[in-house]
C-alpha cells in the first residue's frame, strides 16, 4: 500500500465515527490550546523584557551592591561592636535588613578594579514638593538617574549627567493643564528639599521629557539628572555636623571592554564581599522567573494532554475492535501486518493533528485577542507603554504541534499493535 | 499433465495439545494443477476450511509443506507470504466481507490499493472487472444497497482485480437464493472455463462440487475419496 493511500484511508477512517472523533479530537484541544497560551504567554512578557533590555543598549554599566554576608558572621549573644561594620550594615535599611550597604571605602576599593573606569555611588534623595511655575505644590517622591536608561518617553529626552533636569511621567501633563507633552518641555519647576535640621530649600529644574510607565514602574515618578540628584542630596546633607558617614545602597559601575571584562570585575568584587549585577543579569533573572512560570503553566497543558492521550488509545482499541473483519480481510487480501500497524498509528496522527491545529489556532486567536484587549488603548493594562502579554513563535507553535502528534502517534501504537497482531482467519471469523 | 501450481505433502495441522488435542488435518498429500476447478467437499469440523487456509496461505501447517509453483512455502518470511497471497490469489467469501461505507468500487479495488497501485489504475482496472460482471452501473453505489446477488459479484469482481492465478471460494453460494446462486456458479464456472483459472471451491453443497472437475471429498481430516469428472454440469 502506498504511503498516500495509507494516509488518505486513515483520513477516511478517521471520519467514519464522527462524534467520537470530535470528542476525542476536543480532548487533545484543551491540551493544545493550554501550551499554545502559556508559551505565547512566556514569548510576549519576555519579548517586552527584551525590549526594555534593548534600550539599555549594549549597556557597560555594572549595578554593584554590598552581600554584607562576611560582616554578619552569626555569633552566639549580643556580637562585638565594630564601627566598620556597624556602618555597613546600618544605613537606611537599617540592621537586620539583611544586605548590607556601600561605603566610602568600598566605593575606593571598586575604582582600584582592573577595567573599572568610573564608581558612581547611587544617592536616594527625598525631596518634600514640587513647584509649578504658578506656584502650586505637589508631594514628590524622585526616582534614582541609573534607571534613566529605562526609562520610555512620551515626549523629549530623558535626564542626562549635566544640568539641572527633570523628566516627569505623563500622568502629571494634569498640574500644566495641558494634554499636549510636547507643551510641558522646557517648563522651569522648583524643587524643595528638608536638611538635616529641618530647614526647606529649593532648587530650579528644566522639565526635558514626559515619561511613559514601563512594567518596571520605571517612569511612574519624577527622575532627575545626576547633576540634579546631587545638588539635592548635598542640600539634604547640609547642617550635619560630624563626619558625615555616607551610605549607598547601589554604586553604578562602568567597565571598559565589558564582553571581555565582565567576569574579571565581578571575581574582584565577590573578593570584596561585593555583588556585581549587569543589565542582562538582572534582565536573566526576571526572565528566569517568567521561565518557570510559563513552564509551570505548560505543565498543566500536558496533563491535559496525558489525559487525551488516553482518549486516543480509547476511541482506536474501540475501533481496531470494530473492525475486527475489515483488518482481517486487508490481511487476507496481502496487507502486511507492518502497514496495519501503520495504517492505524496513522489514524492516531491524524487524531493528534487535528486537534493540536484546532487547538493552536484558538490558543493564537484568544491569545492575540486577548492582548489586544488588554493591553490596548483604554484596556486594563493599557498605560503600561509597549507592553505584550502574547507573542506568536512559530518555533513554539511547531514544537507544541509536533509534541502533541508524536504523544497521539505514542498512545495511538498500543491500538495498531493490537490490529497488527490479529490472525486472518481468526478476524474473519468474528461475528 | 501441467505443473501442479498448487501441492501439498504430509500436511498436519494441529489444534490444542493435551486433552484438548484435535487434529484437523491428518497428513494430506495431492496436487492442484493450473486451470483446473477443484471442490474441497465435507461436513462442518472435516477439517475443509482448514485445507483452505493452508492452501492459500492464511495459516501454517504444524507440519508438512505447501508448495506454490513448485517453491515450499513455509520458509518465506510473512511479508514476503502476504505479497504472495495478493499477486497469485483471489478470495470469494461466503459472507461477502464488503466495506458498508464504501462504494463498490473502493471496495472491489482493495487488493489494487494493498499492492501500491495508483488510483486512476485502479480505478480502470476495477471499472474493468465490474464491466466484465456486468455491475459497472453499481460502481459507485455503496456497498450496503446491494442485494445479495450484487454482493456475491461485487466479492468476485475483487477476487479477480489483481488477475489471480488461483481463485479460493469459500461456501461462494452459502448465503445465497437458488436463482442467485445459479448466476454466481455460472459465472465462477465460467471464468474457470474462458480465462483458465483454478478453481478451489470449498464447499457441503454437492451441486455446486459436482461441477468441479475434480472433488476431494473429507471426512475427520483426512482424504476419502477423490472423483473426476464434471458429473452434474447441466448444459
Amino acid at each position: 500500500m502506498r504511503s498516500v493511500d495509507v494516509a488518505r484511508t486513515a483520513l477516511g477512517n478517521t471520519f467514519r465515527s464522527k462524534l467520537r472523533t470530535a470528542l476525542t479530537v476536543v480532548a487533545i484541544v484543551i491540551g493544545s490550546f493550554t501550551l499554545t497560551l502559556t508559551s505565547g504567554l512566556g514569548a510576549g512578557v519576555n519579548k517586552y523584557v527584551d525590549t526594555v533590555v534593548a534600550g539599555f543598549g549594549g549597556s557597560s554599566q555594572m549595578f554593584v551592591m554590598s552581600t554584607g554576608a562576611s560582616d554578619a558572621e552569626p555569633t552566639d549573644g549580643p556580637a562585638e561592636y565594630d564601627p566598620e561594620a556597624a556602618a555597613s550594615t546600618g544605613g537606611m535599611f537599617g540592621p537586620g535588613s539583611g544586605g548590607g550597604v556601600l561605603t566610602d571605602s568600598d566605593i575606593e576599593e571598586i575604582e582600584q578594579i582592573e577595567n573599572v573606569s568610573s564608581v558612581d555611588p547611587m544617592v536616594f534623595v527625598s525631596p518634600d514638593f514640587i513647584e509649578t511655575p504658578d506656584g502650586e505644590r505637589y508631594d514628590m517622591e524622585l526616582d534614582v538617574p541609573a534607571n534613566a536608561l529605562g526609562l520610555e518617553l512620551a515626549a523629549g529626552e530623558a535626564p542626562g549627567e549635566d544640568g539641572m533636569e527633570l523628566s516627569i511621567p505623563e500622568d502629571w501633563l494634569t498640574i500644566f493643564d495641558t494634554e499636549d507633552a510636547e507643551q510641558v518641555i522646557g517648563e522651569t519647576v522648583e524643587i524643595g528639599i528638608s536638611n538635616v535640621t529641618g530647614e526647606q530649600s529649593t532648587v530650579e529644574a528644566e522639565i526635558v521629557g514626559v515619561s511613559e510607565e514601563a512594567l518596571s514602574g520605571i517612569g511612574a515618578t519624577p527622575m532627575p539628572s545626576r547633576e540634579l540628584n546631587q545638588q539635592l542630596n548635598e542640600l539634604s546633607m547640609e547642617g550635619y555636623e560630624g563626619q558625615a558617614q555616607n551610605a549607598y545602597t547601589m554604586a553604578v559601575v562602568d567597565v571598559e571592554n565589558i564582553e571581555a571584562s565582565e567576569q574579571g570585575v565581578k571575581d574582584a568584587l565577590i573578593d570584596q564581599d561585593l555583588l556585581g549585577l549587569t543589565v542582562e543579569d538582572q534582565i536573566g533573572a526576571v526572565q528566569g522567573v517568567i521561565d518557570a512560570v510559563s513552564w509551570v503553566l505548560s505543565g498543566f497543558g500536558l496533563i491535559a494532554l496525558l489525559a487525551a492521550s488516553f482518549g486516543i488509545v480509547n476511541t482506536l482499541l474501540m475501533s481496531v475492535q470494530e473492525r475486527t473483519r475489515e483488518i482481517g480481510l486487508m490481511k487476507a487480501l496481502g496487507m502486511s501486518s507492518g502497514k496495519v500497524f501503520g495504517l492505524f498509528s496513522m489514524e492516531a496522527v491524524v487524531i493528534g493533528i487535528l486537534g493540536s491545529v484546532i487547538g493552536v489556532v484558538l490558543g493564537l486567536g484568544a491569545g492575540l485577542v486577548g492582548n489586544a484587549w488588554l493591553t490596548g488603548e483604554g484596556g486594563p493594562l493599557g498605560a503600561v507603554a509597549g507592553l505584550t502579554l502574547f507573542a506568536v513563535d512559530p518555533l513554539a507553535i511547531a514544537g507544541i504541534t509536533a509534541l502533541i502528534v508524536f504523544i497521539a502517534f505514542l498512545a495511538g501504537t498500543l491500538p495498531a499493535a493490537r490490529a497488527a497482531k490479529k490472525d486472518p482467519i481468526e478476524a474473519l471469523r468474528y461475528e | 499433465m501441467s505443473t501442479p501450481v498448487l501441492e501439498t505433502e504430509n500436511l498436519v495441522k494441529v489444534y490444542g495439545k493435551g486433552a484438548t488435542r484435535f487434529d484437523a488435518l491428518k497428513g494430506l498429500t495431492f496436487e492442484i494443477h493450473e486451470g483446473e476447478s477443484v471442490a474441497i467437499v465435507g461436513k462442518s469440523g472435516s477439517g475443509k476450511s482448514t485445507l483452505m487456509h493452508l492452501l492459500a496461505l492464511l495459516d501454517e501447517p504444524t507440519s508438512g509443506v505447501v508448495a506454490l509453483g513448485g517453491e515450499p512455502v513455509t520458509a518465506l518470511k510473512p511479508k514476503k507470504v502476504s505479497q504472495l497471497r495478493n499477486d497469485t490469489f483471489g478470495f470469494v467469501f461466503q459472507q461477502f466481507f464488503l466495506n458498508p461505507n464504501q462504494t463498490v468500487l473502493e471496495n472491489i479495488t482493495l487488493p489494487l490499493k494493498i499492492a501500491g497501485m495508483g488510483k486512476s489504475e485502479r480505478n480502470r482496472r476495477g471499472m474493468e472487472v465490474l464491466e466484465q460482471l456486468d455491475m459497472a452501473d453499481k460502481a459507485k453505489n455503496k456497498a450496503t444497497n446491494l442485494s445479495g446477488g450484487q454482493k456475491q459479484r461485487a466479492c468476485i469482481a475483487r477476487a479477480l482485480v489483481n488477475k489471480p492465478t488461483v481463485l479460493f471460494a469459500d461456501e461462494p453460494t452459502g448465503n445465497l437464493d437458488t436463482v442467485t446462486s445459479e448466476i454466481v456458479e455460472d459465472i465462477l464456472f465460467g471464468l474457470h472455463r474462458d480465462h483458465g483459472i483454478t478453481l478451489v471451491v470449498v464447499t457441503h453443497d454437492e451441486d455446486l462440487a459436482a461441477k468441479c472437475q475434480r472433488r476431494l471429498m473429507m471426512q475427520d481430516g483426512e482424504i476419502v475419496t477423490e472423483e473426476h469428472g464434471a458429473t452434474g454440469v447441466h448444459a
